[in-house]
């Protein structure tokens, strides 16, 4: 397990400090057919390797993040405000 | 009508002072504590929040990004809080948190050793100067801490977390007695 996870607001803070809240996907149309929202509320894959991951800094600055983490390695890679991970974001 | 009357006691009145020579640990005035949360993508409001203190004997803490506690040793009049909230607006809210936050003072000149038992912030004076806050975890405690002088730290706490926040400081003491 990823124990120190570099906030970009608070810097190195152990992973006490967090919650995680689940992987990272895209949000169905509100009108989007049952499947759709079947599959975005309760099925999920079980990535090897690469995973991003919403994490919550609790006890820190209460940002949510988007974490990027390696399910095999353990490395903590790209961490990024949620905010500006969906400004960045490709719009079509 | 109710015959109850409300009286607010101190939250650590009852604490047993620690043994330890080499660290002071005393609780802080409970004058006022006040939550400021800045609107979405205002620019950074340090110089509103400066403006909004003015002169009195309080101090702006940061808390995370538009998150701020202002901080003071009087208590806040009604008057003096509805003042202070009109200056902050339209840039940010503010909330009176003086009956939910104690703050703690820990002082002396290995007390970043003894901090550093309960939180992995850097502390270091280099890396954590005086001014510098940090919403962390010490222990299983939530609390936000503050270099205010060299050698001395404030840590503030749910008021409900406080007597068991200062045990726990008192245990983490003992060794530097
Ligand atoms: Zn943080």
């Amino acid at each position: 397990m990823a124990s120190l996870i570099s906030c970009p607001h608070c810097g190195a803070r152990p992973k006490e400090e967090f919650t995680i809240k689940g992987a990272v996907l895209s949000r169905p149309a509100a009108d989007a057919g049952h499947q759709a929202w079947t599959d975005y509320v309760y099925l999920r894959d079980n990535p090897r390797g690469t995973h991003r991951e919403y994490w919550h800094h609790t006890s820190g600055c209460r940002r949510w993040l988007v974490v990027t983490r390696d399910t095999v390695s353990h490395e903590v890679g790209f961490c990024q405000d949620a905010a500006a991970a969906k400004l960045a974001e490709v719009r079509p | 009508m109710s015959d109850f009357r409300i009286t607010l006691r101190p939250a650590l009145g009852s604490a047993p002072r620690p043994a330890s020579r080499g660290l002071s640990i005393t609780a802080m005035p409970e004058g006022h504590v006040v939550q400021v949360l800045g609107r979405p993508h205002t620019p950074d409001l340090f110089g509103v929040l400066e403006r909004a203190t003015g002169a009195a004997h309080r101090s702006v803490r940061a808390a995370g990004p538009g998150q701020w506690f202002i901080v003071g040793d009087a208590p806040l009049s009604r008057d003096e809080f509805a003042a202070l909230s009109t200056a902050l607006q339209p840039h940010a809210t503010a909330v009176d948190q003086s009956h939910g936050r104690v703050r703690i003072r820990v002082e002396g000149t290995i007390v970043e050793r003894m901090l550093a038992k309960g939180t992995a912030v850097d502390l270091d004076p280099g890396a954590f100067p005086v001014g510098t806050s940090a919403m962390t975890l010490l222990g299983h405690v939530s609390v936000h801490l503050t270099r205010i002088e060299i050698a001395a730290f404030e840590v503030m706490v749910l008021r409900g977390f406080a007597e068991s926040l200062w045990e726990d400081l008192v245990r983490m003491s003992v060794e530097f007695a």
